[in-house]
């Protein structure tokens, strides 16, 4: 009779040992974290132009004063390596945002869960964090190799972390380099 | 006696995850081993060209950059991709012809000691070092 009482409280304590035992195990890290994937080439180029100017001195200034128009805060800037940092704080809300978030509340509806508010979190605030090297171009003298790499977080309305993506369309980097176009073309004509 | 056994295990993990946080300096890692795996010497290219073609594979691999120093050969750069990775990478010149880099990677709190992920760092270093010296944008 006492050894069946026991039953229970060894059981109970042989899954708290359990849990605590996978509680105190650190996640793993995951495989692959710092492997190339196979689309590296065509992302490489996705994020890349060459673009001829008069000196390296106005090729920085003209990215300088674009990110400035797209409101971005410069960060650092190291010239020797031609790395500068950017970053701007903003709404996330366009309207595939809304969208999205409009499926999300309507999958739930259908699927019957509670709850279903996701388009209340709309008007989450969105970090974008960018990266511009401006180097002299190792293949053509005269012309510089800029490559632009983006990432943004969204926050939802309580600060919470929502999203941490890799920015990856391709019309994102074709305006930052139509921007830098007409910069450095103002640049140029106006000194 | 098993339950004796249960029950002091439990106790003992209980106390492992309850203890007060102690400031962390010297990591978990052995300092030679660590350094082993983190580090590779090159003979391609020199300081300021290696510098470019670490630069280029941390874009490569997704990450943005947040401050690079080439008079220390210093960089530090970070991706934001479902979780947060941060790494550190410092380029030194160790003789006339070669240059030493050495790579730290971290995913949110945790360290990454692990010898592939690094070998797979640098097997995109090589690739962006190749195409460094043959002057590819």
């Amino acid at each position: 009779m006492r050894a069946q009482s026991a039953k229970p409280i060894l059981s109970l304590m042989g899954a708290l040992l359990a849990l605590q035992l996978s509680g105190c195990a650190t996640q793993s890290i995951p495989k692959g974290a710092l492997r190339l994937e196979e689309s590296t080439l065509e992302v490489r180029a996705l994020q890349t132009r060459r673009i001829a100017a008069p000196s390296e001195t106005a090729i920085l200034t003209a990215t300088i004063a674009m990110l400035q128009d797209l409101e971005f805060n410069v960060e650092r800037i190291e010239k020797p390596l031609g790395v500068i940092s950017a970053s701007k704080l903003s709404d996330a809300d366009d309207s595939g945002e809304k969208t999205a978030l409009f499926f999300l509340d309507f999958l739930c509806v259908v699927g019957g869960g509670g709850g279903c508010d996701s388009m209340s979190t709309a008007k989450d605030e969105q970090s974008l964090i960018l990266t511009m090297v401006v180097l002299p171009s190792l293949e053509h003298k005269g012309e510089y190799a800029i490559r632009v790499t983006l990432q943004r977080i969204i926050y939802d309305k309580e600060g919470r972390v929502k999203v941490l993506q890799r920015v990856a369309k391709p019309e994102i980097y074709q305006e930052i380099f139509d921007k830098l176009r007409s910069s450095l073309f103002i640049e140029v004509n106006e000194s | 006696m098993i339950r004796k056994f249960v029950l002091l295990g439990s106790l003992a993990c209980i106390a492992g995850c309850a203890t007060s946080t102690p400031v962390d300096i010297s990591g978990n890692s052995a300092q030679l081993e660590a350094r082993q795996i983190q580090t590779r010497q090159y003979d391609t290219l020199d300081k300021t060209l290696t510098m470019r073609s670490v630069i280029a594979t941390l874009q490569d691999l997704g990450f943005t950059i947040d401050q690079a120093d080439a008079e220390l050969g210093s960089i530090t750069a970070t991706r934001y991709d479902q979780v947060t990775m941060r790494m550190s990478v410092t380029v030194v010149q160790r003789a006339a012809e070669k240059v030493s880099v050495r790579a730290n990677a971290r995913i949110d709190e945790r360290a990454i000691n692990d010898a592939e992920t690094y070998q797979d760092f640098f097997v995109a270093l090589d690739k962006a070092m190749f195409l460094t010296l043959n002057k590819v944008d």
